[in-house]
């Protein structure tokens, strides 16, 4: 550690290629806080999204017509809308009509942090996609399955959960590779808010050392490992949840 | 297929390798003349410095100054909206003439852009806070979320020295609206820009207890090289300072006298 | 590691089938205008401050503001998209080039700007790219927002030319081996047999890819560009910061891009349908 601290410290004063996180250690342990909640936003809106997902595709197939037409709402506001500016209605709009609890300051303080704002607004923006995924996988599975199920005198909800799901999962699995590679690339929404994420404590380091380049080079480096991380796992599950002759 | 290959290459190499290009002008008061139009950074989220009106305008004391250096010049003035985040970026690549962004001047800075002398006003950076918070002392504020804006310098220093815990956000309509809301219990900003704050009716509830930290002169600052533009703004800033201009100026926009401004316009006249 | 996701055939029909919007109707506007006014109303309601103008006054009076900064996202939409359109069909020629070179090369240029954060794209353009640009004689200059619409156009080249990879990879192999046998040349089979075929089906996830640009264009505003949410911003600040005025602002802008994006999503929604019975 000491010895990679010296030699990108030498790399400073010789090149003037600065990078500070490995040999500052203010920068660094910053830079570590950022990566790691990073890290926390990505895994709190891919579990989330997910879900919303999951429950979504359920309540288009409901019989209640004002259920689908609800999720057909959400499904619409999210997509064709900025991200951007969601994540400012919710943490600046939506929050000012929620009830404010006292801080230790004696102040009236919201109750919903900036952390949990960025994370619903995400679950909900790339959620919207996922419903769609999820739905598309479920249209894909044959009726004589179904059928089958429903012969063999499976509930509705059991069908769901044992017949449908599983298999429109691994259906659907490449699109939602995709959408949660989306969802890591649009994490770095909040910054907007102050969340203090990655590109948040770079912009503060480069903020202080006017070391640019250098921080966005990091950046870019982060990201894509993530990605490559994620669709790795992803393609790991897909092989092993592989069905042998469900005809893909 | 070779045609393709090369401007795939070109694609690359243009992504990969960060251009430097445009050196310095030898004669930019010439270039700007010959263009008839000055191109001056100002802040658009700072009254009464520098501001919007409905339609669209830049108003405020800094807007004010710039039309001044135009009418010397003979020019028309263009302004182009900066933030701390990156109006240095925005003066060192060419995008802009002139910056008169609240900018304070300090050595780091000035290796990057050429910061004009005499100083042309002076802040020092202090908190915001609402009446009902009985601040007496910086260091009741450790632990304290505060608000800041992305790319000021005291961040580092009341996170560092004080220990307050720093929010910090894209603009300054963000922060405040962040301060309005308790999501953080001050908000850490230019004394000159929260005095100009307070005066606004909407902030009445708000007020500035602390002694400002730090008082640091602000520059007006121009292009590394763009030396005849310098010493034209220079000789332009000591007129200023002679006529009482920027005295009037914060008379107009209803803040009190700064005392560097006091004091600059003592030394001159 | 790849971080393609190379699929089946099948799989991608599937894939490409779910990102298009459906099942819109003019109703979800209604919808979404009335639960604007409802907040419009409740904010108003809620605030209590005596010196305060009506909500509704206030977004009518900077009205022309902002849709005057809407106007800046549209158009850096649309730049961004010609020019990444414009890049991207060659790099997803490059992409299906049987010169191993030159494919891995567009491979790679493909995936590092697929997979990069459209928002730290954004900042290295602004902060990299010089304001003044010397080509030769020629000499370009490069406003902030210019910048933004080539830190946009790179991502939407990268997904451009997957998307002429998969439509040209849709069109079934027999077709190559037809027009083979034929005697049409590498080159005459593409523009003259495959790509008049495969456009079709390029256009629904082109247009798609257009309303995710436009509601990236936001993006801009942090890298500090003058577009509409930068501008609403300023009119919060304008207006003393109240609190009231978050929801019914913010919720402005959403409106003013459903309004715009609503009818693409609605032609992409029909176009998907039309080749889908054809198929």
């Amino acid at each position: 550690m000491n010895l990679i601290a010296a030699w990108f410290s030498h790399l400073n004063e010789t090149t003037g290629i600065n990078f500070t996180v490995f040999y500052d250690p203010f920068d660094r342990a910053r830079f570590v806080q950022g990566f790691l909640v990073t890290l926390e936003l990505c895994g709190v809106t891919i579990v989330g999204s997910v879900m919303v997902g999951i429950l979504g595709a359920w309540g288009q197939g409901a019989a209640s017509i004002w259920l689908r037409r609800l999720v057909q709402f959400y499904i619409q506001i999210f997509r064709n809308t900025p991200p951007l500016v969601q994540v400012y209605f919710f943490y600046f709009g939506l929050s000012a009509l929620l009830p404010e609890v006292k801080n230790s300051f004696g102040m009236s303080q919201p109750l919903i942090g900036g952390f949990v704002w960025a994370s619903i607004s995400l679950i909900c923006f790339a959620g919207a996609f996922n419903v769609e995924i999820f739905r598309s996988g479920i249209e894909a599975i044959p009726h004589s399955t179904l059928e089958a199920a429903e012969a063999l005198g499976f509930t509705r909800l059991q069908t769901y959960r044992q017949v449908v799901l599983p298999l429109g999962l691994r259906i659907c699995m490449p699109a939602l590779t995709n959408n949660l590679v989306n969802l890591i690339k649009t994490t770095p929404l909040a910054y907007a808010i102050a969340v203090p994420e990655l590109l948040y404590v770079c912009n503060q380091i480069w903020s202080d050392n006017e070391n640019v380049p250098e921080m966005m080079l990091l950046l870019f480096i982060i990201y894509i490992a993530l990605v490559g991380v994620l669709v790795f796992i992803m393609h790991r599950w897909e092989r092993a949840l592989r069905v042998p002759g469900l005809g893909l | 297929m070779n045609a393709k290959k090369l401007a795939l290459l070109g694609i690359l190499a243009g992504l990969g390798a960060t251009i430097a290009v445009n050196s310095a002008r030898a004669d930019a008061l010439s270039d700007i003349k010959a263009k008839g139009v000055l191109v001056v950074g100002v802040k658009a989220d700072y009254p009464p410095f520098g501001s919007l009106s409905p339609s669209g305008e830049n108003v405020g004391i800094e807007p004010d100054l710039a039309r001044e250096l135009a009418k010397g010049l003979g020019v028309k003035v263009q302004f182009v909206p900066v933030v701390a985040a990156n109006r240095m970026q925005f003066l060192e690549q060419g995008k802009i003439d002139v910056m008169i962004a609240t900018m304070n001047d300090t050595p780091e800075r000035a290796k990057a852009v050429d910061i004009v002398h005499p100083d042309y006003y002076a802040s020092g950076y202090n908190v915001m806070v609402p009446k009902t918070v009985n601040l007496t002392s910086w260091n009741q504020l450790k632990g304290v979320p505060v608000c800041a804006i992305q790319g000021a310098f005291y961040n580092k220093e009341v996170a560092e020295k004080f220990g307050a815990e720093t929010v910090a956000f894209t603009g300054v309509a963000e922060a405040l609206t962040a301060l309005r809301q308790g999501r953080c219990n001050a908000f850490v900003y230019d004394d000159t820009a929260i005095e100009g704050k307070l005066q606004d009716p909407s902030w009445k509830d708000y007020d500035m207890p602390l002694e400002s930290q730090d008082a640091q002169p602000w520059g007006i600052a121009v292009k590394l090289g763009d030396t005849d533009l310098a010493a034209y703004i220079s000789k332009s800033i000591i007129d200023w300072d002679k006529t009482g201009l920027i005295l009037s100026l914060e008379t107009k926009y209803g803040i009190k006298h700064a005392a560097f401004a006091v004091q600059m316009h003592n030394k001159y006249k | 590691m790849r971080v393609i996701l190379p699929l089946p055939e099948v799989l991608q029909r599937e894939s490409s089938r779910a990102l298009p919007v459906m099942r819109l109707s003019w109703r979800h506007g209604i919808l979404l205008a009335g639960l604007l006014c409802l907040f419009t109303i409740a904010a108003d309601a809620a605030g209590t401050s005596p010196i305060r103008s009506s909500v509704f006054a206030v977004l009518a009076r900077w009205t022309p503001l902002l849709l005057h900064g809407f106007a800046l996202n549209i158009l850096i939409s649309v730049l961004s998209m010609a020019i990444g359109t414009a890049l991207g069909a060659f790099l997803g020629l490059a992409l299906i080039s049987p010169d191993r070179p030159l494919r891995g090369t567009a491979w790679g240029v493909t995936q590092f700007f697929r997979n990069a954060p459209w928002l730290v794209l954004l900042f290295f353009m602004i902060f990299i790219l010089p304001y003044h640009l010397h080509i030769g004689s020629f000499d370009f200059v490069l406003p902030d927002w210019s910048k933004a619409v080539i830190g946009l156009s790179l991502p939407v080249m990268a997904n451009v030319a997957e998307i002429v990879r998969g439509g040209v990879q849709s069109i079934p192999n027999g077709q190559w081996e037809a027009s083979e046998s034929l005697g049409f040349t590498r080159h005459q089979q593409l523009w003259m047999i495959i790509l008049p075929q495969a456009i079709r089906r390029m256009l629904p996830p082109w247009m798609n890819l257009y309303a995710i640009l436009t509601t990236s264009t936001t993006l801009a505003s942090i890298v500090g560009v003058n577009d509409v949410v930068t501008l609403a911003g300023q009119v919060l600040s304008a207006e003393g910061s109240r609190p009231d005025l978050l929801a019914p602002i913010y919720g402005y802008v959403l409106v003013m891009f459903y309004i715009y994006i609503y009818p693409i999503a609605w032609a992409t929604r029909r176009l998907e349908h039309k080749y889908q019975v054809r198929n």
